[in-house]
């Protein structure tokens, strides 16, 4: 998923940051809002968990293991406007300091794993969920599908960004500068490997790992208290009075 | 008197104090490293480059010399200019211009190209390889591979005219190869000359928000306390495995390790958030900038600039042409 310098033609990545500028405002100023002055620490942790999240390896099918990105459970658990901030971040010290994803592909692969995949997770998770209890199994399997969702419409994202690379940045015969495969072929390999194989991963633990929090922690997660409080009128919870 | 624990023996094995053979453990049996070791070796590799960066920020070399504000635009417009560049000729120019600032940052040149070399490009190589074929990229013929003749069968099925190798692919995959290898040399060389901590706050003169250099700047820090945190983890259950439990049992685990460990970034986040209020932090951060560029960071930061605005107007010339 991290795309590096020389994939992209100038068009595509200057267009990315454009796109991105904004983003990266909005984040932060909808992030100040309900975080005050907590923010920098709050997005700090959350933004070292993001990067560490990259070095849990699952076991999977065939004595092999993979590795989620994480960015549908961040956004869950923190909301999706913080997860574009952590996610960004953890890029930004991947691609600075350990030369992971590229300088001029940054603000794509922001695109594609810090808004692309939060959003569609978050909303994923929030439209299958709906209204039930927090422990309930459904937002268990909603945790899943946003996982899964998010990671593969976001590689569908990043075959589009480098399918159209022909097209965009050629020689006058016609030889590609950049990534020289078409949407024909960018688009199936990005999306089959992902849907049959990372995205499966990424399903797995954003669903185990939200059980977990979910069982042991639930105040963390974004929304929490509103739900709770939404649905105090009908039910009050003796063990925590407040939230109720 | 009876003695109180006559029942624990020391067995003869350890009394011996030496091995005759492996200890028969699990993972020895098995070549192929499970996601057990795979994470473990991931966190000590992600500790071993980490040192290593630290051993080259603090050689006395040119690039470590320079402001890091001057350094970093430079790098930037160097790589936008190369990202631009279409000649193969001018890319090998700025790949060997690359290995030249690493000489001279006394940056160890085999273990920089064996960096560069090692991970990225061959992976751009394994994507970009089916280029060379005419297959995918119909061409002049470089070298023929296989040539069954006009109208050959296989059974049924028509064999097509031949695979052969394509001048223009090779030139395809010798230009992405190349601006792939010189963008990453560069940007390696950004992060091998500076210090983490000033690289971040010279991203204070792109005017990026306060917020983020300084949650940047937290973050770095606090991944090495979570890549701990995992090692440890892994250690643990590595320490316990005597024979590996059934794979949806294994995924349950990490799935549940990740979601502790989200638990205690947070809660670490909220007692760091507690300590800062109790030094006096009010939510507005201070950045404590001591750049200072002298005459030798104007000179190369403007020479970087030139090099890279160069590249970029060549690169729209050979367009116009």
């Amino acid at each position: 998923m991290h795309i590096p310098d020389g994939y992209l033609g100038p068009i595509t990545f200057i267009v990315m940051y454009i796109i991105m500028i904004p983003i990266w405002i909005y984040a932060g100023y909808k992030v100040q809002n309900y975080l005050r002055s907590r923010q920098i620490p709050y997005l700090a942790m959350a933004a070292a968990f993001t990067f560490v999240i990259m070095m849990f390896n699952v076991p999977i099918p065939g004595g092999s293991s993979g590795h989620a990105v994480g960015s549908a459970l961040v956004a869950i658990i923190l909301g999706p406007w913080a997860a574009v901030i952590t996610t960004s971040v953890a890029l930004l010290i991947q691609c600075l300091v350990f030369g992971d994803g590229g300088i001029t592909a940054f603000g794509a692969n922001c695109f594609n794993m810090g808004v692309v995949i939060p959003f569609v997770g978050y909303y994923t998770y929030k439209y299958i969920s709906g209204k039930t209890p927090i422990t309930s199994n459904l937002r268990i399997a909603a945790a899943a599908v946003a996982g899964w969702l998010g990671l593969s419409v976001a590689a569908g994202v990043a075959g589009f960004e480098m399918g159209i690379q022909p097209a965009l940045e050629h020689t006058a015969a016609g030889v590609p500068l950049y990534m020289p495969y078409g949407l024909n072929i960018t688009l199936p390999a990005m999306l089959i490997a992902h849907c049959c194989f990372f995205s499966i991963v990424e399903a797995l633990v954003t669903a185990v790992a939200f059980a977990y929090i979910a069982r042991s922690d639930p105040a963390i997660i974004f929304d929490y208290k509103k739900e709770e409080a939404s649905t105090a009128g009908t039910k009050k919870n003796p063990e925590n009075p407040q939230v109720s | 008197m009876t003695e109180p624990h006559t029942c624990m023996q020391i067995p003869a094995w350890m009394k011996s104090g030496e091995t005759t053979e492996e200890c028969p453990s699990y993972d020895n049996k098995r070549r192929k490293k499970n996601f057990i070791q795979k994470s473990i070796s991931g966190v000590f590799r992600f500790f071993d480059e980490s040192l290593q960066n630290e051993k080259y920020i603090r050689q006395k070399g040119f690039l470590q010399s320079l402001d890091p504000r001057v350094k970093l635009l430079s790098i930037i417009v160097i790589i936008l200019g190369v990202s631009m560049t279409r000649s193969i000729e001018v890319l090998l120019l700025m790949y060997i211009l690359s290995l030249i600032a690493a000489y001279f940052s006394k940056i160890d040149l085999f273990f920089f190209i064996k960096r560069i070399w090692l991970f990225i490009p061959v992976f751009a190589g394994i994507i970009i390889l089916p280029v060379i074929f005419n297959v995918f990229m119909p061409g002049d013929a470089a070298i023929v591979l296989i040539s069954p003749g006009q109208g050959a069968h296989l059974g049924p099925a028509a064999l097509p005219g031949g695979l052969t190798i394509t001048w223009q692919g090779l030139i395809t995959a010798t230009r992405f190869i190349l601006r792939v290898v010189t963008c990453v040399s560069f940007a390696v060389l950004l992060f091998l000359t500076t210090r983490h901590s000033v690289l971040f706050k010279s991203l204070r003169t792109f005017h990026v928000p306060k917020i983020y250099v300084l949650t940047l700047d937290m973050c770095y820090r606090y991944i090495f306390l979570f890549s701990g945190m995992i090692r440890d983890f892994y250690m643990a259950k590595k320490s316990r495995t005597l024979k590996p439990l059934p794979m949806i049992k294994e995924q349950k685990w990490v799935g549940e390790r990740i979601g502790h460990t989200l638990i205690k970034s947070l809660k670490t986040g909220e007692m760091v958030h507690m300590a800062m209020v109790s030094r006096g932090f009010n939510g507005d951060a201070k950045i404590m900038d001591t750049f200072c560029a002298n005459r030798r960071d104007y000179i190369s930061g403007v020479f970087s600039v030139i090099l890279g605005v160069s590249l970029i107007i060549f690169s729209q010339i050979t367009i116009i042409h």
